[in-house]
């Protein structure tokens, strides 16, 4: 069954969407669309798509897509999203997912009420090196149940092309989120520990202004966020947000009873640290070599899967919409458990309520 | 300094991106021939040292308006084009993405023409945009590229952002024009170079590998210094009869890549390889194959038509500018080369 996609939202992420779409097969992008329908005809006219709407209801009533990626800013999530699935599309949503976990819970709701599926954008998820970690883990690797999670995720304010907009206009749409800055880069960190933590979440944020966000005119955006979590069963984690770290780190620590495992996302790198002790000086030589045998097989594994075509720059964007086809192909579970994205949701809002960026203005 | 001109010093003119590397030299210039009913568009987040330098040299630009704003908002637009007679559009917003950049340029552009249109007097809007726009990828190599040349046709191919954007900002402004009596202008500088911009253009070279790969050999390249470029814009506002044309900008000296790899070396020495054109013409056949072939697993950074347009070599004119905006360019490269050169000591 070739599934017909239509996009909703025209900037500068739809284009990672069309090339993974692209390269799935099997799939056609039937239409796109944006309130800014200059936009959609320019997405339209590189990638050669038929349907150019500058209004979303047109666009499912004329083409009934089988499934809609909303790839708009986060405000506009949870109205689309809605809209698509009451015209029988399965959707695809960009993280953030929505701007609170109640808009999150509404959708899943009705998602499955219309026996249909919706899945988020948390595409880091599905790199190799996350899937490796996650079927490590599913094998026992860790010994039980995870003790503590660690999620770190840097971002480089070097880049104005991203920051400056934000920083010059109070409107722009990423200070209208409850969660300002964070609320859209924290998304695929709080992600990974949502997948290893039950529903019974405790959280602590605290958060604060970076001088050089300051120098830059950040106003009263935040860009430094520690979190510290507990589940009803006991598992940690941390969560780490910075624009400072340098170099930029992107890595998942997960933690068992027996054996740990460390994601690095940066350089696609999976290094498993396995219990053990060595005797006298031996602690000192053994170990090190051992992890440098470890970034010797990343580095062949990485080489090898870059040969064969299987390691992309958004290997994770093109895994989780092709599992995603595949889920609604064949009428299974979404690749993303609900109970993970709703709970993702719950997290940030938690947050987000926690640090309160306008008191922090001063 | 004084031009016969469409407009008076009491009509109001506006610069976007006034307070760019070109920006703030159309600014002067246009100060130094007595225009003080100005309005300077800025971004928000601009740190504006540089323009109020300027405008502190002239004290009769007590007047002269600063706005801050983004053009991608109707309203700052409009704020920006009220009672405006001409618009100097110097703002590029640089994004790697294409929608980005055509945001920046296409989308920003079209609602700075409906304000202008809407709330301005209009009599010229006046494009700056680069020679970028050009492909020469079905030309003989060191044919003359001048404005009558082909404009080029896959920027996806060629994996130019900013030549998309600017492409589209061209041809919605010649669409207004033929469709909404816009008189327009528009300028299509070369290599800009000057103090104030420190890196070398991608023409000459590249750095992607962690040392310069020359890889402009001996072409000619399509230099001007900011000055010149800026006095070119001004003229191209103010000057009657030239709507509707299109120029590119380059001075009259232009010196090769070597050259000017060569007296930028004799500043500061740096490694740096040469790559003959012929090679690298076929390392970016290669490299565009294998992107194609794996699906842009390798984005097309490297590929046929980036590598005539920037690396085959041209040869250039400025004969139009000379015959209907008088233009000569007021700094001779030599000069020109000295103040760029004074940056890095």
């Amino acid at each position: 069954m070739k599934l017909r996609i239509a996009i909703i939202g025209c900037g500068k992420i739809a284009d990672q969407h069309v090339q993974a779409a692209h390269r799935i097969g099997n799939c056609e992008i039937v239409a796109v669309c944006d309130r800014e329908k200059l936009m959609a005809e320019q997405l339209a006219e590189r990638f050669k798509i038929s349907g150019v709407f500058g209004d979303a209801e047109e666009m499912l009533k004329q083409f009934s897509p089988d499934v809609v990626h909303i790839t708009t800013p986060p405000l506009g999530h949870f109205p689309l999203a809605k809209l698509c699935l009451e015209h029988g599309s399965n959707v695809y949503l960009e993280k953030p997912f929505t701007v609170t976990a109640a808009e999150a819970q509404e959708l899943v709701a009705l998602a499955e009420q219309k026996n249909l599926r919706l899945t988020a954008g948390h595409n880091y998820q599905f790199t190799l090196e996350m899937l490796e970690m996650r079927r490590l883990v599913a094998s026992g690797f860790l010994g039980g149940a995870a003790v503590h999670l660690e999620s770190h995720w840097a971002y480089d304010l070097s880049d104005p092309t991203y920051v400056s907009p934000i920083l010059g206009s109070k409107t722009h749409w990423v200070r209208q989120l409850p969660g300002q800055l964070f609320h859209n880069l924290i998304s695929h960190s709080t992600a990974r520990l949502a997948e290893f933590l039950d529903d019974d979440v405790m959280v602590s944020a605290q958060a604060h202004q970076s001088v050089r966000m300051k120098n830059l005119g950040g106003q009263e955006v935040q860009d430094e966020l520690r979190v510290l979590l507990r589940d009803g069963k006991g598992t940690t984690a941390f969560l780490c947000f910075s624009t400072q770290i340098k170099p930029g780190l992107n890595s998942f620590r997960i933690c068992g009873p027996k054996n740990s495992l460390l994601v690095e996302n940066g350089s696609g790198s999976l290094l498993l640290n396995r219990a053990g002790s060595h005797k006298s000086y031996l602690t000192y030589f053994l170990p090190p070599l051992k992890a440098a045998r470890q970034h010797l097989r990343n580095a062949r594994v990485n080489i090898v899967d870059f040969l064969r075509g299987r390691l992309h720059q958004d290997s994770g964007m093109k895994e989780l919409i092709e599992q995603f086809y595949v889920s609604i192909r064949q009428k299974n579970a979404p690749p993303i458990p609900y109970r993970e994205i709703v709970l993702t949701a719950r997290i940030m809002d938690e947050i987000f309520a926690q640090i309160k960026p306008e008191d922090s203005a001063t | 300094m004084s031009v016969e001109s469409i407009v008076t010093p009491a009509d109001k003119i506006l610069i976007t991106g006034s307070n760019g590397f070109i920006g703030t030299r159309a600014l002067e210039n246009l100060l130094a021939r007595g225009f003080f009913n100005l309005r300077c568009f800025v971004r928000p987040s601009s740190k504006l040292e540089k323009l109020q330098k300027i405008l502190a040299q002239f004290p009769a630009a007590k007047n002269v308006e600063i706005v801050a704003g983004d053009l991608l908002s109707r309203e700052d637009c409009r704020r920006a084009a009220k009672d405006v007679a001409v618009i100097v559009h110097l703002a590029a917003g640089f994004d790697k993405s294409f929608a980005g950049a055509f945001m920046n340029s296409a989308l920003a552009t079209r609602n700075l023409l409906d304000a202008f249109l809407e709330l301005g007097k209009p009599r010229r809007f006046v494009n700056v945009s680069s020679f970028a726009v050009y492909s020469n990828f079905k030309m003989e190599r060191h044919a003359l590229l001048d404005e009558n040349c082909p404009l080029e046709t896959e920027p996806q191919a060629r994996n130019d952002a900013y030549g998309f954007g600017k492409l589209k900002q061209e041809q919605l402004v010649r669409d207004y024009g033929a469709q909404r009596g816009l008189k327009w202008v528009i300028l299509r500088p070369g290599m800009v170079y000057g103090p104030g911009k420190s890196d070398l253009s991608g023409r000459i070279g590249i750095n992607t590998f962690g040392f310069f790969i020359h890889l402009g050999g001996r072409n000619e390249m399509p230099m001007t210094f900011v000055d010149n470029c800026a006095d070119a814009i001004v003229l191209a506002a103010l000057k009657p009869g030239v709507d509707g044309e299109i120029f590119n900008v380059v001075d009259d000296e232009r010196w090769t890549s070597k050259e000017f790899l060569a007296a930028r070396k004799e500043t500061k020495n740096f490694f740096s390889v040469w790559l003959p054109y012929p090679l690298m013409k076929f390392g970016c056949g290669l490299w565009e194959n294998f992107s194609k072939k794996r699906h842009g697993q390798l984005p097309p950074v490297f590929n046929r038509r980036r590598c005539a347009a920037e690396w085959g070599g041209n040869t250039f004119s400025n004969e139009k500018l000379h015959k209907l905006l008088g233009w000569s360019p007021k700094i001779k490269t030599v000069d020109a080369m000295k103040l760029f050169l004074a940056q890095y000591k």
